[in-house]
């Protein structure tokens, strides 16, 4: 509501918000992290429900294996991991394309193609979230008692049934809490996108966050920042609502 | 029973509160206005980005980025007359500068005087974060100081920078490259800028991609793009200017489409889509493309004179493999070379504290202007034609580097929102790049986005009122 000037702050109505909406980056950017959160919090919860329920019940010492094997990229700074995968990306001197060049392979531009580079932040973000899903969904499935199991087995239900009929129902708290967690993280995706496409090619990759601090910080326009912010704010809790409700209802 | 409980902790959390507001600092100002015999004391902050190391050389003990600013604030404490002052100094990262400035105003409290690229600090004039230094510039200064450079760091008609050095931006190419391609002829001197027609400079590149040997430089490219981000940006802005393009008008208005924009914008596109560039140019950064040039990826590559100091200095110390490296200018179509500088020399923020404001302007005009420590802009280059001349034997690219100097040009124009405008300029490059764009719609696009920004910004400039 106000234009923010470090010696003075005026009050200019809904100008922000108008300035915001006619801007084709910044519409660009509100789709991209739609679609960031769209995809990568389907992704993140059936492949985590995938692979916990895959192992839960294996040997301790294989599915602490697995845990640590899936945990190490969380563990790891978001910086670091963007910084591999521009190693292994870069289109100039990375060493996908060196690998594909040497072979005689044609290269692809991962991230300056406009209509990949999406998918490959998709994939790079859901890499580097899934361990944590993964630990909740095995601790969570770990602690659903065994007769359960049993009494299925001794019915003859089949395993896919075992684990839609009773293993994702019984987990359901934990697939909300994941879902709610990783659509407050996945709005703030600022990092990858910084660190390996800073918004490009031409804007294809920008997200609210970082248009957030393109406006804060670079250009000092904490007034349209502000604005931006509450459009996030609005867009998690209405994102959240529904789970929300959910969880409530249990 | 729960509201009680409710109240209480609220209550406490408030006592906490104050009981922890109570430890913070009195305002440093206010509370250092202690007598201390009849002098008053003042602390100033200086922010500088890393420029070189050391007080004079990067060879003492110890040196540092902040050596010597370290070593300017001790001399002027001991002999200035009128407070007793403390001078802090603080090294920031260069790309953090704007974010920890924006956040450093708005919280009302920013350094005293901060040392960068003049090109990099040109916003905070225009939105009256500086203060003028035309008070503390003496003629003495502006007889030895060229005129191009007071040019740089005057906007409207008040000086707000005291020039200290200078980086001028060329070409650095490797002459090893070259002579394995059979160009032999078109390298030149050791210590000299070559310049090149665009004739010659196309064929430079086309020869290296044919010619230059596969078995001993696998994966190579004649020539370094890049369009990830705005870094290295002023190269582009150059080759923009290739054909003999004004770019902005008197009115500060960028005036970049026409014949000219556009035929330079093919020029990128050609280089680009005939293999005479690195690939994927449009998510590459300027890093790394120095990153492959260092690692004789790519035979002609951006560099400034600080960046070619350290590649010296690094090929020397073993930390890369040693090359023959040269400089050449940007290649223009009238044949005159298009070369640009970062002036780069301290600012003193309003913190509206007379006193303060007054100490700062001393303290810049202490550092600028003494006779020992303005020796330390050779680790640059000397925008003083004293220090230049001094150390010309020593230094023989200053010579050349002064030679260039009548055909450099201010690529910020001064104008209000520059930092803005460059974030418009890549991702049009990017959209040429990936076919997104044909060069006419990018540079239409990029003149009028630009002039939006410029628009924009000219409404809140202090400069323009």
């Amino acid at each position: 509501m106000f234009k923010i000037d470090y010696q003075k702050q005026e009050y200019i109505g809904i100008e922000n918000y108008k300035t915001l909406f006619s801007d084709p980056v910044f519409v660009r950017s509100m789709i991209n992290t739609v679609i960031f959160v769209v995809f990568i919090v389907s992704l993140t919860v059936i492949f985590g429900i995938f692979v916990a329920s895959s192992v839960f019940d294996k040997n301790s010492k294989y599915v602490s294996f697995i845990r640590g094997a899936y945990y190490i990229p969380v563990m790891v700074s978001m910086v670091v991991m963007s910084m591999v995968w521009n190693f292994l990306l870069n289109p100039a001197n990375g060493l996908i394309s060196y690998y594909a060049r040497q072979s005689g392979f044609p290269t692809v531009n991962f991230l300056g193609n406009k209509n990949l580079v999406i998918p490959v932040i998709i994939f790079i973000t859901f890499t580097i979230n899934v361990g944590q899903a993964i630990i909740l969904y095995i601790a969570a499935m770990i602690g659903i008692p065994k007769d359960l199991f049993e009494s299925a087995e001794v019915d003859g239900v089949s395993r896919l049934h075992t684990i839609t009929k009773i293993l994702i129902p019984l987990v359901r708290p934990t697939t909300i809490y994941i879902v709610i967690m990783n659509i407050i993280a996945v709005l703030k995706i600022f990092v990858v996108i910084q660190l390996l496409t800073g918004g490009g090619p031409n804007n294809a990759s920008t997200t609210l966050m970082y248009y957030l601090y393109n406006n804060a910080f670079k250009y000092n326009r904490l007034g349209v920042a502000s604005a931006v912010g509450v459009i996030m704010f609005i867009i998690t809790l209405l994102l959240s609502i529904p789970q929300l409700k959910a969880m409530f209802k249990e | 029973m729960f509201k009680k409980r409710f109240l209480a902790s609220v209550l406490a959390l408030v006592m906490a509160l104050s009981v922890l507001s109570g430890c913070g600092n009195k305002d440093t100002v206010d509370g250092d206005k202690k007598d201390s015999g009849s002098k008053e004391n003042v602390e100033i902050t200086v922010w500088l980005t890393p420029h070189w190391k050391g007080v004079l050389d990067a060879n003492e003990e110890g040196a540092d980025f902040d050596s010597f600013f370290k070593e300017a604030a001790k001399r002027f404490e001991e002999q200035y007359k009128e407070h007793n002052v403390k001078v802090n100094v603080e090294v920031i990262a260069g790309d953090q500068r704007d974010e920890l400035l924006n956040v450093s105003l708005n919280g009302g409290n920013p350094p005293d005087i901060f040392y960068e690229s003049i090109f990099a600090m040109g916003d905070y004039v225009h939105r009256g974060a500086l203060v003028p230094l035309d008070d503390i510039i003496d003629d003495e200064a502006k007889s030895d100081i060229g005129s191009n450079f007071w040019d740089n760091v005057t906007f409207g008609d008040k000086v707000y920078f005291y020039p200290f050095s200078h980086m001028p931006g060329t070409f650095a190419y490797n002459a090893d490259m070259f002579k394995a391609a059979g160009l032999e002829n078109l390298i030149g001197g050791e210590t000299e800028i070559k310049t090149w027609t665009l004739q010659e400079f196309d064929e430079i590149l086309n020869k290296l991609k044919t010619d230059l040997p596969k078995d001993k430089y696998p994966n190579a490219y004649p020539m370094g793009l890049f369009a990830l981000n705005n870094q290295g940006d002023t190269w582009n802005l150059a080759y923009l200017r290739m054909f003999g393009n004004k770019f902005f008008n008197e009115n500060s208005e960028l005036v970049i489409n026409d014949e000219n924009g556009v035929k330079a914008l093919n020029w990128m596109k050609n280089i680009y889509d005939n293999g005479l560039s690195n690939p994927g140019a449009e998510s590459v950064s300027s890093s790394d493309v120095n990153a492959m040039f260092q690692n004789q990826q790519i035979a002609i590559s951006f560099i400034n004179s600080v960046l070619y100091n350290n590649t010296i200095a690094d090929m020397e110390e073993g930390k890369m493999e040693k090359f023959d490296v040269r400089l050449a200018n940007i290649p223009s179509e009238s044949g005159d070379p298009l070369t640009f500088t970062y002036v780069a020399g301290a600012a003193v923020f309003d913190t509206k504290d007379e006193t303060r404001i007054k100490v700062s302007k001393d303290f810049v005009k202490f550092f600028s202007s003494d006779k020992e420590l303005v020796k330390a802009s050779k680790n640059g280059i000397p925008v003083r034609t004293s220090v230049a001349n001094e150390f010309k034997d020593e230094k023989p690219l200053f010579a050349a580097y002064d030679e260039n100097a009548k055909y450099m040009f201010n690529f910020t124009g001064n104008v209000p929102g520059y930092g803005e405008l460059r974030q418009v300029l890549y991702p049009e490059i990017q959209a040429l790049f990936t076919n997104e764009k044909t060069a006419e719609k990018a540079i239409a696009d990029y003149q009028t986005k630009g002039n939006e920004v410029l628009n924009k910004a000219k409404e809140d400039s202090v400069i323009f009122k």
